[in-house]
């Protein structure tokens, strides 16, 4: 009579009258009394009054059943750290997986939900309260997601990052019909194709178009489902899927669980994102096992100087000094010194940068050297930049990005950042620091410390110089 | 049955006593409104302060007062509702709700479903104050993929400070019950208004000035749809409105004519102000001229049985519509947006304004000449007087004193004083001027103390040989008119028949139905370029011959037609533009926006430059997306990052060729930067681009498009477990484990 469809942790379950995806309804009259749950949708209890009416003298048996039930149905409450509560029944409890399973009626819908302990304040369960995640300063607000274990890490992705996001089934797949669903390893050096090469399809059509991230996952997804036999492709496909959900999505457990699929390296492509993301999701240690090596790609010099590594991040970066890579490691070791405020040392590697001519053309030459100069710029303003200084206002300043400029407008009142918006700029592949970096800066209050993405330095660099030229603009 | 409201005139005392009063029933009533000196005295045959007042006004005022002012009125109501209902510029869109971001739930009632959110952390929560009791929205903050807002409407039930309390205005959308229950951590925002919600201010102002609808008097002139509804072969709306006005003409014979038509009232405006001061023109009132109109009728309708429309050219209401929107809607735009908002003239233009020039100056011959003699609306007026049921009649007291002849404004009455029958206007203005009261206006059969008949004598017959011959002879003009009009306009034509598909069809409004239909329905009224936002819809000139002259064509360089806006097709009193609701319109595609490869900006390899995209999903369209061009390889064939430019990408499925794109690009790359030559994203018109249908939704058709593009997902294949009975579960005493 009440039907439970078990959604697993996104499950739920509906019972209004007017739906209709629940067809295998039994009747109450058929429904023996013992088996009657302990939850009763309205719909029942509509249901039940008729059986009553239609037969009186089971009227009083009825009565007393619904009586005992609804006071089992609220037996149990849930607590959240938020100060919401639930009443409703405990009906699983994993502990190895720090999750339990709890039932509950809201309105006229009865659901079944997974929470994790880290959501949950305190659990009673028949009188008896237990203490799940004590309350941080008695304020709301994420449990501090610093310094979990590597079991915990290790569950997390496996819970999470192995189930496709919810989105992922209702979203339509549609490319062109050109397109070579087999994705080759090695694309075309000639004739550069976005109708025909998923590589280029991705790079070219989806990555610039937010609503096609979706899209997108959906199309990787499918493909590994077809390259379950060849290693080789597998591998490339599950990096390319790492790198949709750890750049578009900020989804660090699925992007771990990719790469981790993958079996990543730190000298590979992926290798400092699945670093990233073990960091994101809360473990330094495990980011910093994979960062134990000797030989690091560049990109590690942003990620080390996050961990805290700083002397680790410089060595390093006099390690590519003199190769091609010189002016993007110079600029990263400026971006990490410039964030612990050795401002000197900072200006010493962006100067290099300008000094330099390792660059790969002319147009690259241009970009690290804007890049530079914005940086010096916004560090000898560093101090004009101070909010409290800043008068009332809006402001508006542009930096050098990815692809050309990006102009920022910065909002102050009563000495406090009010927001911070990109209002123009040329950015399109790597999105999250469009997002990220206004709200970082809103949150401190400063343009100093902000933490970039791996990858998406150079647009997060170009939005906090803009924001300190801005502000230092309205400086009093 | 008498159907008089003339004002009688008093020129002597009658010894007929009071109660046997021969005033109308009009006058009964002002009796018991009006104070006693507004009368005229019978003893002392002094005009009463009403009369004289009318008198001032002139004659015809005098004599019937009721006649002007409801030509007054409709005058006044034509040009209002030109002016001002078709005048879009007023709709403003609602401005952007409010948004209060970063809320957590804080409790949520298990009975109502009512959730209470507080702020993370306290911000300036302006107004929220001020929402208590009324409507927001609850909105899952916007995640990255995400292409629409998930939202619910709530009912704000109680405020404390940085806490709201939201109750469920109906069922909650399984997403957000779904989030609610299983992310208990997650922030959530409150928005004033639905997320999302495409704009409606011009279709929303549209209708708040519509209680009259602003074709009104284009529905009601019966020509516009008598002859479309016989060049297209259909059914047109309008035609009821024709046949409600032809019967009420059945009572009040050609009264359209004399009572409510603009273009008349405005000729007699023009013979009060200029026609009667210059009379070198003039002729005298018989001539051969005097059946023009029925010829030019048929004419037209022979045109339409061939196929081509030309009655808009002649039909009263389009010659006055169209020449309000060469003269008066450009100052007006002039004088209230500025000169240089108004679209260039052209030969439609000139061909358009020459035509009403030419209309008022037949005032010169006559005052009226053109509804007498030439206006085929009249004529069809003319021809349903003859069934009528109440006429003029003229009662033996008539003293032939020649008053009503000289006053009359058709040229309705013959030299015997009787009526000719499909002339009379029922105007009354002869009934005023009686001296004798001679003149009523009763049933067609009363023949009470009617006066005899051709004394004097007319020298009219009813039909001669040489009337047979006349008629003949302008019947067998009119037919070779017909025709030639309909092979001409078919010789230099829109060449639609030319299936080679070299000649491009203009774009034409969102809604209008296929090209030959269209053609064929158009009045060429221009009502849609009046109501249309920004001039999107302009003239067209001699395009597409003689068949598309003064048709509406979309300018996607001058403007781009808005998405909050259906007026056009509300507007159309023939039905060559649909009436779409809003929703319908947004998804009528007008044609297909097209990338100049070799000049867009960024597809060139010249710069950067996004306008079109911006604009298109501003829009809400987001028919227009990026795509990465020019992007640079390395050795091992992967594109290095920064390379390139993003330049436009238009999904076919989606574009409904509104132009907006267009708009920009010409606007930007070329008016102001001087880049290009010409826009580099074109609307483009054709078979494969247009949606022009007589019926059906073009939602469903827009549906169908995207679902042949996209292949369908697979679906999930993890059923629902079933779970009939949660057994009671001893968890022990510590089953957190902790």
């Amino acid at each position: 009579m009440v039907q439970a469809e078990n959604f697993g942790t996104d499950g739920y379950n509906e019972t209004a009258p007017s739906d209709s995806r629940f067809p295998n309804e039994l009747h109450p009259r058929v429904a023996s009394l013992a088996f009657l749950p302990a939850t009763i949708s309205l719909l029942t209890i509509v249901r039940l009054t008729e059986t009553i009416m239609s037969s009186p003298k089971r009227c009083i048996g009825v009565l007393a059943a619904l009586f005992l039930l609804s006071t089992q149905v609220n037996g149990d409450t849930v607590e959240f750290l938020t100060g919401a509560t639930l009443q409703g029944q405990v009906t699983g409890i994993r502990a190895d997986q720090k999750e339990f399973d709890f039932r509950s009626r809201v309105g006229r819908r009865t659901v079944q939900k997974t929470y994790r302990f880290a959501e949950v304040h305190a659990v009673t369960i028949r009188g008896k309260r237990h203490v799940l995640t004590p309350k941080l300063d008695g304020a709301g607000g994420k449990a501090d997601a610093e310094n979990l274990t590597p079991e915990e890490i290790k569950n997390l992705i496996q819970q999470e990052g192995s189930k496709p996001p919810r989105w992922l089934a209702s979203t339509k797949l549609s490319v062109p019909n050109s397109l070579d669903m087999d994705w080759p390893l090695k694309p075309p050096k000639n004739g550069w194709n976005n109708q025909v090469n998923v590589g280029q399809y991705i790079w070219d059509i989806v990555n610039p178009n937010p609503s096609r991230w979706r899209m997108g996952v959906k199309l990787v997804t499918t493909i590994i489902d077809s390259h379950q036999d060849d290693r080789q492709l597998l591998i490339r496909d599950q990096k390319a899927l790492g790198r949709m959900y750890f750049h578009l999505f900020q989804d660090y457990a699925r992007a771990a669980y990719w790469f981790e699929q993958a079996q990543v390296n730190i000298q590979d492509e992926g290798g400092v994102m699945l670093a990233e993301c073990y960091f994101q999701l809360g473990s330094r240690d495990m980011a910093m096992q994979m960062l134990r090596q000797r030989r690091l790609p560049p990109g590690a010099i942003k990620l080390l100087a996050e961990l805290g590594e700083t002397d680790s991040a410089l060595r390093l970066t006099r390690m590519y000094m003199g190769t091609q890579a010189e002016p993007e490691v110079c600029l990263l070791a400026g971006d990490a010194l410039r964030n612990i405020s050795r401002n000197d040392e900072a200006i010493q590697f962006y100067e290099r940068v300008i000094n330099s001519n390792k660059a790969r053309n002319k147009d690259y030459q241009a970009r690290y050297v804007g890049r530079a100069q914005d940086s010096i710029e916004a560090i000898k303003l560093a101090e004009k930049a101070d909010v409290s200084k800043v008068a009332d206002g809006k402001y508006r300043e542009s930096s050098t990005g990815y692809n050309g400029l990006l102009e920022i407008e910065v909002s102050v009142r009563n000495k406090k950042i009010e927001s911070v918006r990109v209002v123009d700029h040329k950015e399109k592949q790597f999105y999250a620091s469009l997002r990220d970096t206004p709200k970082q800066i809103v949150e401190k209050q400063s343009v100093v410390g902000i933490d970039g993405f791996s990858g998406a330095t150079i647009t997060s660099a170009a939005i906090v110089n803009a924001t300190a030229k801005a502000l230092a603009k309205g400086a009093k | 049955m008498r159907l008089d409201w003339y004002l009688p005139v008093l020129r002597k005392s009658t010894p007929k006593p009071a109660q046997n009063d021969t005033n109308g029933s009009v006058h009964r009533l002002a009796e018991l409104v009006l104070p006693a000196n507004a009368f005229s005295d019978r003893a002392t045959k002094r005009r009463g302060r009403v009369r004289r007042s009318l008198r001032k006004l002139g004659i015809s005022w005098q004599a019937a007062p009721v006649r002007r002012a409801i030509q007054t009125i409709c005058l006044l109501a034509f040009l209002g509702l030109f002016v001002y209902s078709c005048w879009p510029y007023d709709a403003r869109p609602l401005p952007p709700g409010q948004e209060w971001t970063n809320w957590q739930v804080s409790q949520i009632d298990q009975e109502t479903g009512a959730v209470t959110l507080v702020q993370a952390e306290p911000q300036v929560t302006d107004r929220i104050d001020a929402l208590d009791g009324s409507g927001v929205h609850l909105v899952i903050p916007e995640q990255p993929g995400q292409t629409e807002f998930v939202s619910a409407p709530m009912i704000v039930s109680r405020i404390q400070l940085g806490s709201v309390e939201l109750g469920p205005a109906g069922e909650l959308p399984a997403e957000i019950f779904d989030r609610l229950l299983s992310d208990p951590l997650a922030t959530w925002e409150i928005h004033e208004r639905k997320p999302n919600q495409w704009p409606r201010h011009y279709a929303d102002n549209l209708a708040a000035k519509e209680p009259i609808p602003a074709e009104f008097f284009l529905a009601i002139d019966p020509l516009v749809s008598l002859s479309t509804a016989i060049a297209s072969r259909s059914w047109v709306w309008s035609l009821a409105c024709a046949g409600i006005i032809l019967a009420i003409c059945i009572f009040i014979p050609r009264g359209f004519c004399g009572y409510l038509c603009p273009l008349g009232t405005t000729i007699d405006l023009f013979d009060w102000l200029v026609g009667r001061r210059v009379t070198r023109w003039r002729v005298q009132r018989d001539g051969w001229w005097v059946h023009i109109k029925y010829y030019l009728l048929l004419g037209t309708l022979v045109s339409a049985i061939c196929g081509v429309l030309v009655s808009g050219f002649f039909s009263a209401i389009p010659v006055i519509t169209r020449a309000c929107l060469m003269v008066i809607d450009p100052a007006q735009t002039a004088l209230l947006r500025g000169a240089h908002l108004v679209p260039s003239m052209g030969w439609g233009h000139a061909v358009s304004l020459l035509m009403f020039v030419g209309v008022l100056s037949l005032g010169f011959l006559q005052p009226r000449f053109w509804c007498k003699y030439v206006c085929p609306s009249g004529a069809t007026f003319s021809l349903g007087n003859l069934f009528r049921v109440t006429e003029r009649k003229v009662e033996s007291s008539c003293i032939h004193c020649n008053k009503c002849v000289e006053v009359c404004p058709f040229d309705a009455i013959k030299a015997d004083f009787t009526t000719r029958v499909t002339d009379c206007t029922l105007c009354q203005t002869c009934a005023g001027v009686c001296p004798t009261h001679a003149i009523k206006f009763v049933e067609r059969n009363n023949v009470v103390e009617l006066k005899v008949i051709d004394d004097p004598p007319t020298g009219e017959t009813p039909i001669g040989r040489r009337g047979f011959l006349s008629l003949a002879g302008g019947a067998a003009a009119a037919v070779t008119g017909g025709i030639g009009t309909a092979v001409a306009t078919k010789a230099w034509g829109a060449g639609l028949s030319d299936t080679s598909g070299e000649i491009p069809t203009p774009i034409r409004p969102p809604g209008s139905v296929p090209e030959q239909d269209f053609l064929e329905m158009c009045i060429r009224c221009g009502e849609c370029f009046k109501v249309c936002p920004n001039n999107v819809l302009q003239v067209q000139g001699f395009d597409q011959g003689l068949e598309g002259l003064w048709t509406p064509v979309a300018r996607p360089d001058w403007a781009g037609c808005e998405s909050s806006c259906n007026a056009c097709g509300q507007v159309c009193p023939t039905g060559a533009i649909r009436a779409l609701a809003l929703e319908e319109k947004r998804h009528a595609r007008m044609g297909l926006a097209v990338v100049n490869e070799s000049t867009c900006l960024p597809l060139a390899g010249h710069s950067d430059c996004d306008l079109c995209v911006v604009e298109c999903q501003a829009a809400g369209y987001d028919a227009i997306e990026y795509q990465q061009v020019g992007t640079e390889v390395d050795d091992n064939g992967l594109p290095i990052p920064g390379t390139g430019f993003l330049a436009p990408l238009v999904i076919a499925e989606k574009c409904v060729g509104c132009g907006l794109c267009q708009t920009r690009c010409f606007g930007i790359n070329v008016k102001a930067e001087h880049l290009l030559s010409e826009s580099a994203i074109v609307v483009k018109t054709g078979d494969a681009h247009e949606d022009r249908v007589t019926e059906g939704s073009y939602i469903e058709m827009h549906q169908k498009r995207l679902d042949d593009r996209v292949e369908q997902a697979p679906q999930d294949k993890s059923g629902p477990e079933s779970n009939d009975s949660v057994p009671t579960i001893d968890f022990g005493d510590n089953p957190f484990g902790l």
